[in-house]
């Protein structure tokens, strides 16, 4: 535990060293701002959730930028190699990692404060929906980064991790919204692929609901790709 | 029962994929030695240092360190080992104390452990001023001091260094070696490199390493004994190549002559017969004669010699070997 916290503190103190991290923070803020001010006026509700539903999709792309670095500059490098001979589980690296990455993605929310005091301001928000809102965001992003961190295993080119990071969160968005819609899918296929949507599972936290269910797709999620990466990082010694 | 070895290797083997990197390699290596492995590159240095530290499974064979099985044991051997891998790689994000209280973190190193060992390898290694400084911005002989530094953090008994004098100028190599001759004793060192003044001067032991397999191994003395005929003799006369190489070839000792001319001067290098010294006899021809001399020199045998006659050997016949 001790030891994937060393890890964990090191890969968050290291986002603050690269360019790409205050590229994506500039773009998160820059475009959570956006759809805010978009649906903000007069007579519009005291809510986030148009902002949440639209920074879901720019989740997407932004967290493979982070989570592209995690372990493709390490196999780049060669750090990999004191720190795999240092005594240390592969879970405990691949957890730390995660990890770090997830708190430099809590630090990238953080503006969204900003938006809610804006609402405080000018008007009385309902606090259940931007909490759960939040919520859903940190477990869409902790699935994005789940994803992040197997591609990032898998290769020493960080922009082939981002492309293979994007491809997956698209087949779990994109591909399962459009799919359904086709006619040869029977009605079992359509429900699963509903099931599998990720911005279905978030529909619900945007609407204020916290229902288990959710929670179970977000975190099995999670703990499958963890699985994934460790799985891939432990190979790379047998090939 | 004799006192088992610190590093004990049986049948090593590595493939990646058809190429064999690593063929069939025993050894042990007993506490407190340092024992260098000497080899051309893509010799199988690396490979087989990888698999001392559990970075790399071996394909087959096994390997203890200080009674810990790398692969089944893997945690309890590496915290016996100080690795400094081939170019020292290092976060250049880091400073040099950030980065030794990370791997002190990652040795499960109490603080006050962490604070007094890194004082310590900042004084041994020399690092005083450049504590505060980024790794990024270090040269490479500072860099090759952190990475030290770090591999010998928590006093490991054992300590695998991959080339640590590569690409340092020559007043840095003296420092490291310098360094690693004062941890003799404490510690159980196994170096490679391909730079044989190196071995010659810290390894109590040597194992030369050629197309994946351990061609000789011994003291530098005794390896240098094998050479046997290496010994020449190299003459610089005013006098025709002819005339000189027919002078010499009389003398007793003397093996093969080769000689080439140059605005009047013969520069010739004269192999003696095994076990022969030629030296008083050449001197003696040179009087008879009453030739100006410019040079006269005896090389002795190197391990240099050994080395590319021992690999050369092997570089003949690897298509066997890898089968």
């Amino acid at each position: 535990m001790m030891l994937t916290l060393t890890i964990a503190r090191r890969e968050l103190l290291s986002f603050f060293y690269s360019p790409i991290a205050y590229v994506v923070l500039g773009l998160f803020g820059f475009g959570s701002a956006l759809i805010f001010f978009s649906s903000f006026g007069p007579s519009e509700p005291a809510e986030l959730r148009p902002t949440f539903e639209g920074l879901i999709w720019l989740l997407i792309f932004l967290v493979p930028a982070i989570s592209m670095r995690l372990l493709s500059e390490e196999l780049r490098s060669g750090t990999i190699e004191p720190l795999m001979t240092a005594p240390v589980k592969d879970t405990e690296v691949i957890i730390g990692k995660w990890l770090g990455a997830m708190g430099f993605y809590a630090t990238l929310l953080s503006p969204l404060l900003v938006l809610v005091a804006v609402l405080e301001i000018y008007a009385d928000p309902h606090y259940g929906p931007i909490f759960t809102g939040l919520l859903g965001l940190l477990l869409v992003g902790g699935l994005y980064m789940a994803i992040g961190t197997f591609a990032s295993a898998a290769t020493q080119n960080q922009i082939i991790a981002f492309l293979i990071a994007i491809f997956i969160n698209c087949l779990l968005t994109f591909l399962m919204f459009f799919l359904p819609r086709a006619e040869f899918l029977g009605p079992g296929m359509k429900d699963a692929m509903h099931y599998l949507n990720v911005n279905n599972q978030f529909e619900d936290f945007s609407k204020g609901l916290i229902d288990s269910s959710n929670f179970v797709y977000f975190l099995s999620g999670i703990i499958l790709f963890l699985f994934f990466s460790v799985k891939t990082l432990e190979s790379r010694r047998w090939r | 029962m004799s006192v088992p070895a610190m590093i004990h290797v049986k049948d090593l083997v590595k493939s990646y994929g058809p190429t064999l990197a690593v063929d069939r390699i025993s050894f042990d290596i007993p506490a407190g030695r340092i024992v260098g492995f000497l080899g051309p590159n893509g010799a199988g240095k690396t490979t087989t240092l990888r698999m001392l530290t559990g970075f790399l499974p071996p394909t087959a064979g096994r390997i203890t360190i200080d009674g810990h099985d790398v692969l089944t044991q893997s945690e309890k051997a590496r915290a016996q080992v100080g690795y400094l891998p081939e170019s020292t790689p290092l976060y250049p994000e880091m400073r040099v104390d950030e980065y030794l209280h990370y791997r002190g973190r990652l040795l499960s190193m109490a603080r006050a452990t962490r604070l007094r060992q890194i004082d310590r390898v900042a004084d041994r290694c020399g690092l005083g001023n450049i504590r505060r400084r980024l790794i990024g911005q270090l040269s490479r002989g500072n860099r090759q001091r952190v990475g030290l530094a770090q591999a010998l953090l928590h006093e490991p008994p054992v300590l695998i260094l991959d080339e640590p004098t590569a690409s340092l100028d020559p007043n840095q190599v003296g420092e490291v070696r310098k360094l690693i001759s004062s941890l003799r004793g404490d510690h159980t060192i196994v170096l490679s490199t391909h730079v044989l003044p190196e071995i010659e001067k810290m390894a109590d032991d040597v194992l030369i390493i050629a197309a994946g397999r351990i061609v000789a191994k011994g003291s530098p003395d005794e390896l240098r004994r094998n050479v046997g005929q290496g010994a020449r003799v190299v003459v610089e006369v005013k006098a025709s190549p002819e005339a000189v190489e027919r002078a010499f070839r009389g003398v007793s000792g003397v093996g093969t002559v080769e000689t080439s001319g140059r605005d009047g001067w013969t520069h010739a290098v004269v192999n003696q017969e095994h076990g022969c010294d030629a030296r008083e006899g050449l001197g003696q021809a040179l009087c008879a004669n009453g030739w100006q001399v410019r040079e006269l020199r005896h090389e002795t045998a190197s391990l240099e010699q050994f080395f590319i006659e021992i690999t050369a050997q092997q570089q003949q016949a690897p298509a066997g070997s890898a089968a």
